[in-house]
């Protein structure tokens, strides 16, 4: 099948009842316009981020604009994207392109002057280390697993070294390229999946509403520049079998152990992801005796295990410490959600609008999967990537039963979408284009509108339920155990002092807020399990037992609730909270024995304990 | 000689890069050579691959891809073997690998197969208006960046002041006192350290916003230290104490 001759496109049958071929080859609506219109989108947000940041970011107007600058990024490609006009391929490209680079400029502008989110903020010290010591697989006491996978932090301190630019900027340039190249590579993957460069299109658009789209999947965050090379394994592995002079063959070969290689090195995750993916397909294959293919996936399968598990053993071998405990937790919660125990996710406590939009997008999504599976039967059933899509999006349904039935599921969700979108977005957008062109070609207007609505609800679904969350959406004053938005020039200075004055690595305690602050600014060691000593009435001596050196205490604490819902990294009291902390438990450190209070800066007060 | 531009280009960004290293050349320059040598070693590699053989997105998706693989790969070798991933290494390590793979292409296509860069034009030249349309976006995304940056800069975050009291090394003779101002304007403050409860040394200091004042008083035990801001004595604005109980009015 060549490209832009599938089947499911319906532009070669838009021919009326009299046999006379209807001019829609030419759009009312140039991709160059959809182009100003998402600038245009882009300085919307931006002059929204303005409003939050000058005392507006409570407003509703301002939270509007925001929203309508997503409108002028999101609609006009949807619809070019689902509409009955002609689309070239180069038009495409275009389109997703302006999307992806759009959203990433949107995350731009919500910092745009230096990282504050907390991933962010911890490959930005792995990064300082290699600039500052050129030695890898330093401590980082943040995400002490992170230097075992310096992929990202090599890139950006080699383009930070030779051109003199900031690590900020750097990395700004490093994440938005592997971004983009994702994109680029998943469309390209799926126009040679599909044959078509419209399905592709689309599929890249549906891809783009998975909540992690615009955020955790573009970020300064080693996950974000280990995609790409996880695509250019697949279209590696896709082109191997089709080539016959073996010159192209050690190209695409090349490719492949390099893109492996990469991936091993840059993210644990997404490389044992990729084993299983190139299995999977090996299997397909195999099934569908497609010799050349199975073999092929079967040798980068065993290349990518191999060298996961040989990573994992000789380079990372805290990688199992680090990710034991997210599995283990994750399947207890799914034994006692399977045994009809207790395990539940908490009531959400987002807006209803957000409530609303997920719903009807699990409820779209739920409803397309199966529409799409009809499509892969009746077109696709020979064609073994696209079978092994269409069984693998059955994923898709076990992370929105995860997402709303199990305890802390909705971050297991987010972190998966990422990977079950890729099949599942493929399989939605054969539903999507067939429904459309089932619209079209009976000329059943009313359904192509519902169509392109339950897309723009996919998308709207992915901003609104992603990142920033609805309590930052907007950059603003400082907030009390936030986010980005407690991150501010009194933690940063304070953070400072703490390395300048006290040296790197001490091991403290301190708030979720200024938790990022003091990992990467102030490069000390901040541990997780200290909230008891800010919610009880008297300093015990536990903070001893757990090597404790020092306690950062913010008073702010004891003026607001906190804008997460937990005050503490690991806190029993998370989403409970009812009224701020007391003042006194705040207070009590000045009068305990064996503190001294060192550091005061009006909201930050830091104490050092006694060497035991 | 059209023919190998391409190489003749690529040498060049070697070349100069480490030569704008070396001379310590503005950031603008440094960073237009040192984006452009970061991707060579990706083009080269992808050119000796497969000459242009595939189609222009894939080929920019490898390429690219290529690229960021070479200082993730290399600089894991390079740290192998030892040498330290400064400046110098990167810039030696990636202007090497331009220069060799310039030097195999040159090879490569003396021999015959391999064939320079050439991007097929699907669609013909863009029409006008529709480069003027891109040109627009480019330059109200550049506006919404610039906003953005504007916003940020002028965000009003309340003004605050450091006092601090350590002793981190528990050998020394002295203690750390320092107080930085970060209020937005000048302050005058009086500090008073006292010891064992008695005032042992008084400062009126006069700091400009960003200013730092630091001391290094001897360590004893039961040291505090009050900071005021002039004229009000009243109520200590900030204070710290090491070894004793320093909270005012005890």
């Amino acid at each position: 099948m060549t490209v832009a001759d599938t089947p499911l496109s319906w532009h070669r049958a838009t021919t009326d009842t009299r046999g006379r071929h209807e001019a829609i080859t030419v759009s009312r609506l140039p991709v160059s316009v959809i182009a100003v219109s998402a600038a245009m989108g882009v300085l919307i947000v931006a002059a929204a981020y303005t409003a939050g940041r000058l005392g507006a970011a409570s407003s509703a107007w301002a939270d509007r604009t925001y929203w309508l600058g997503q409108a002028f990024i999101v609609v006009p490609i949807a619809v070019r994207l689902l509409g009955r006009r002609a689309l070239t391929s180069g038009e495409t490209v275009t389109l997703i392109t302006v999307l992806t680079v759009a959203e990433y400029l949107v995350i731009v502008c919500y910092s745009p002057t230096g990282f504050t989110f907390v991933d962010e903020l911890e490959h930005w010290r792995g990064t300082v280390d290699i600039l500052q010591t050129g030695k890898l697989f330093t401590v980082n006491y943040m995400l002490p697993i992170s230097p075992d996978y310096p992929g990202l932090e090599e890139v950006t301190s080699a383009l930070a070294s030779i051109t003199g630019l900031s690590i900020f900027t750097a990395g700004l340039i490093v994440a938005g390229v592997a971004h983009l190249l994702f994109v680029w590579v998943l469309y390209v993957l799926f126009r040679e999946f599909s044959g078509s460069y419209r399905v592709a299109g689309v599929a890249v658009l549906c891809y783009a509403t998975n909540v992690h789209f615009a955020s955790f999947d573009s970020m300064f965050v080693y996950q974000t520049l280990a995609l790409p090379f996880f695509g250019l394994t697949l279209l590696a592995t896709w082109r191997l079998p089709a080539l016959e002079a073996p010159g192209q063959r050690v190209g695409w070969l090349t490719v492949a152990v390099l893109a492996i290689a990469a991936t091993v090195v840059t993210h644990h995750v997404t490389s044992y992801v990729l084993a299983a993916t190139l299995f999977v397909i090996s299997l397909a294959e195999l099934l569908m005796r497609g010799w050349r293919t199975a073999a092929w996936a079967a040798v980068l399968a065993l290349l990518s295990a191999v060298a996961a598990a040989g990573w994992l053993v000789f380079a990372a071998p805290g990688t199992w410490a680090y990710l034991q405990p997210f599995a283990a937790g994750t399947l207890d919660s799914l034994r006692a959600f399977f045994a009809g125990g207790h395990a539940s996710a908490p009531p959400s406590a987002d807006p209803l609008g957000n409530q609303v939009l997920a719903a009807g997008a699990v409820l779209i999504m739920a409803v397309l999967l199966p529409v799409g599976w009809w499509q892969v039967w009746r077109r696709y059933r020979n064609q073994p990537w696209v079978v092994v899509a269409a069984i693998v999006s059955v994923s898709w349904y076990v992370i929105v039963a995860i997402r709303f039935t199990v305890a802390d599921g909705s971050e297991l969700a987010g972190r998966a979408s990422t990977f079950t979108y890729v099949p599942a977005a493929l399989i939605d957008a054969l539903a999507l284009v067939h429904l459309v062109g089932v619209a079209v070609h009976r000329r059943v207007r009313s359904m192509a509108v519902p169509v392109l609505v339950g897309v723009l609800m996919l998308m709207f679904d992915g901003l609104a339920n992603g990142w920033p969350p609805f309590w930052e959406r907007l950059p603003g004053p400082y907030q009390v155990a936030g986010s980005e938005r407690s991150v501010g020039p009194e933690e940063i200075v304070a953070a400072r002092w703490t390395l300048s004055a006290l040296g790197p690595g001490n091991r403290f305690a301190t708030d979720l807020g200024s938790f990022s602050v003091l990992g990467s600014y102030g490069y000390q060691n901040p541990l997780q399990d200290v909230a008891y000593l800010y919610t009880s009435p008297t300093f015990t001596a536990q903070a001893q037992a757990q090597g404790l050196r020092y306690i950062w205490v913010d008073q702010r604490l004891s003026q607001s609730l906190p804008a997460s819902g937990q005050y503490f990294t690991d806190d029993p009291n998370a989403g409970k909270y009812t009224r701020p902390l007391p003042e006194a438990d705040l207070q009590k450190f000045n009068q305990s024995a064996g503190l001294a209070r060192i550091y005061d800066s009006g909201n930050i007060v830091i104490y050092e304990l006694a060497e035991p | 000689m059209k023919r190998q531009a391409d190489l003749a280009i690529t040498a060049a960004v070697a070349v100069l890069a480490c030569a704008a290293a070396a001379l310590g050349a503005p950031v603008a320059v440094t960073a237009v050579l040192g984006i452009a040598l970061l991707v060579a070693p990706g083009y080269l590699l992808g050119q000796l691959l497969f000459g242009s053989r595939i189609a222009d997105l894939e080929r920019v998706a490898v390429v690219t891809g290529l690229a960021l693989c070479v200082p993730i790969l290399a600089g894991l070798l390079l740290y192998a073997f030892g040498l330290p991933l400064h400046r110098a290494a990167w810039l030696g390590l990636l202007a090497g690998a331009t220069l060799i793979g310039d030097l195999a292409l040159l090879l490569r296509r003396r021999g015959g197969p391999a064939t320079p860069l050439s991007w097929h034009r699907a669609a013909g030249r863009l029409p006008v208006p529709h480069v003027v349309a891109f040109g627009a976006a480019v330059v109200i995304v550049v506006c919404a960046v610039g906003l953005a940056r504007v916003g940020a800069a002028i965000q009003h975050y309340p003004g605050f002041t450091q006092l601090w009291l350590a002793h981190p090394n528990e050998n020394a003779d002295t203690a750390d006192l320092g107080v930085g101002n970060h209020e937005g304007k000048t302050m005058r403050y009086r500090l008073v350290l006292k010891r064992n409860g008695r005032t042992a040394a008084t400062w009126n200091l006069t700091l400009a916003n960003g200013q730092t004042w630091q001391r290094s008083p001897a360590y004893s035990g039961g040291i505090a230290a009050y900071l005021y801001t002039l004229p009000d004595l009243a109520q200590p604005y900030r204070y710290v104490a090491i070894n004793g109980n320093g909270a005012p009015g005890s």
